[in-house]
């Protein structure tokens, strides 16, 4: 064999072995659940975890397609934690309109609360004698 | 999951007779591969399509209006005459053919280990939730597309410009289901990585034994089945690939099927993401550049200008802005050149599969300059995408380094894969020629 063949041939044997993605291949050997558990808990991970999405789900429950929204979290900064808690809960709560009290460069917006059929207040209290539609997961939903 | 299941079944099943009216000859490995991504086309145009004539989606609506616009493929199929078939894989008994077998079990191994990791829980990637699935799911309870939803202000983090082909397949399975249930979203993304390496198998298969195709259909395994769960890089991954690689069947064995299935494939990635836009113009440019075809090649890729136009006047239509377009991208760029040099150094940081790549590119220096003057049009193709993506980060209106650090290892892997087949194909002639060319097709030399 010439030694360009022999190079020719260990570069495409070092493609394939390069091509391989070991993790996923020892899945079937390990114990899954840890793995299973820490992705379950990555898209809300941090003080979210495990309630804010539970709370989400619950002001699901109790409004209708439609509906408007407006979303009190406990940061008023937008690249702090307001933009994740506001993505977050238009995916929780699609087909409903959910309205955000904070833009981006932190510009208050409490227009959109005057819009809206409910607030949602997580990790927040409502003010006095507003109809309180649901308490629980840290959170409370209010209409207005 | 087993309406996910039967959505991807029927959605394949949907794609069987548009893949034989764009070329009756299509077999095996490649009918399979090609039906499930024509398929996913066919939901995404009957989808779009009812949006725009206000019929609201449920089960009845779209399984009917598929099951009429299969009907309308089949006949097309029947009246199509059968061409001249491409050449086939020979009846491989070299030394190695055995192995194939063990090669393939191998992928079919990587697949399913893949799948176990996808489907471990509910699809946790944050460009799931807050930009692919999110609009599938907001348009599943809208019945439609809800334009208003992305026209709003508030959503600009869903880009709204994005096209549609993945959120309303989602929205299909959802559709089949009754209800949203993200617990087995990965798998239409799975899928979409089995039908590249079904389609890189059948492919390399014509043109080398057995053994070496297996194993180059496992190296694709690898690149095809994205590790970034739910987000569209697996579809595009396999549209754009597949494009370039049945394109590049048409220029250099003049298969007429090559440029047809090529042009919509094409047309296909430019409905799932705007880099298959960019793709379109890499691939025009590439077959000029590698002077391997004539406009009159280039203008049979008309289907890939023609199927996502409807998404793009729609776009217009309710003004829906890129947001890397926004203010002077010209402007931008040129004020970042001078920023050239840690721009690059901060794309090689990022770079996804590094080995890999400078595997790729020994292996390029190691191809016959004759071999390598063959196949300038893939290599031209993937420079030029390589191209318009550094442009955008030059050109980006958001804090380039954050943008390299946060896309660039997900989006460098569109261009693996076709490298990838081309390098590894040409190696693989390169030690076989002289030995075992009985089942090589001849290579046309091009000036």
């Amino acid at each position: 064999m010439r030694p360009r063949t022999a190079l020719t041939i260990a570069c495409f044997a070092a493609l394939v072995i390069a091509s391989i993605r070991i993790p996923p291949l020892t899945l079937p050997f390990i114990d899954r659940e840890p793995i299973r558990r820490s992705m379950t808990v990555l898209p809300d991970a941090g003080i979210w975890w495990p309630d804010y999405p539970r709370f989400l789900q619950a002001v699901r429950a109790r409004t209708e397609q439609g509906d408007s929204i407006a979303l009190f979290v406990p940061t008023f900064t937008w690249e702090g934690g307001y933009s994740y808690a506001y993505y977050r809960a238009s995916y929780f709560l699609a087909g409903r309109e959910v309205l955000p009290v904070i833009v981006p460069g932190d510009r208050r917006v409490p227009a959109n609360v005057t819009r809206a059929r409910y607030v949602a207040i997580w990790h927040g209290r409502p003010p006095a004698g507003v109809h309180v539609v649901f308490e629980g997961f840290g959170g409370t939903l209010v209409r207005r | 999951m087993a309406f996910a299941a039967v959505a991807i079944l029927t959605t394949l099943v949907i794609g069987i007779p548009m893949t034989l009216a764009v070329d009756r000859d299509a077999r095996s490995g490649a009918l399979i591969g090609l039906s499930y991504l024509y398929g996913c086309g066919a939901v995404w145009a009957v989808l779009f399509t009812l949006s725009l004539l206000h019929v609201r989606w449920t089960a009845m609506t779209t399984t009917v209006t598929l099951v009429a616009f299969s009907a309308v493929m089949w006949i097309v199929v029947l009246l199509r005459r059968a061409e001249a078939a491409p050449p086939g894989a020979a009846v491989d008994r070299g030394p190695l053919a055995m192995l194939a077998p063990i090669a393939d079990l191998a992928t079919v191994y990587a697949v399913v280990t893949f799948a176990m990791y996808a489907t471990i829980t509910r699809v946790w990637e944050w460009d799931f939730w807050a930009i692919w699935g999110l609009k599938g799911r907001v348009f599943l309870e809208a019945g439609g597309i809800d334009w208003r939803f992305l026209q709003s202000p508030f959503n600009d983090f869903a880009h709204p410009d994005y096209p549609l082909l993945l959120p309303l397949n989602y929205a299909y399975v959802a559709v089949t289901n009754g209800q949203w249930d993200d617990r087995w979203m990965a798998l239409p993304g799975i899928v979409f990585g089995v039908a590249l390496i079904l389609i890189v198998r059948s492919l390399a298969a014509r043109e080398l034994p057995r053994f070496l195709a297996a194993l180059l259909a496992f190296a694709t395994a690898g690149v095809a089945l994205s590790q970034y769960v739910g987000l569209a890089d697996a579809p595009l991954i396999a549209y754009g690939t597949a494009a370039i690689l049945f394109i590049r069947r048409g220029i250099l064995f003049d298969e007429a099927s090559g440029f047809r299935h090529g042009a919509i494939l094409l047309g296909l990635a430019a409905g799932t993401k705007n880099e298959g836009l960019a793709l379109i113009a890499s691939v025009v440019i590439a077959m000029l550049i590698a002077r391997a075809s004539k406009w009159r090649d280039v203008l049979r890729l008309w289907p890939a200008v023609v199927i996502p136009l409807p998404w793009i006047v729609a776009r217009f239509a309710f003004h829906l802005q890129t947001d890397i377009a926004r203010g002077s991208f010209i402007s931008r760029a040129i004020e970042r050149i001078g920023d050239s040099g840690v721009i690059v150094a901060s794309l090689l940081r990022w770079l996804p599969d590094p080995w890999l790549w400078l595997l790729m590119l020994v292996g390029m220096v190691m191809i016959p300059r004759t071999t390598r003057t063959a196949e300038r049009f893939i290599l031209a193709a993937v420079a030029i995408q390589a191209v318009w993506y550094l442009a955008a980060y030059f050109g980006t209106p958001l804090d380039v380094i954050w943008h390299i650090e946060t896309s660039w290892p997900r989006v460098a892997r569109h261009l693996e894969a076709p490298l990838l087949f081309v390098v590894m194909l040409t190696l693989a002639q390169a030690f076989e020629r002289g030995e075992t060319l009985a089942h090589a097709e001849a290579r046309p030399e091009l000036s």
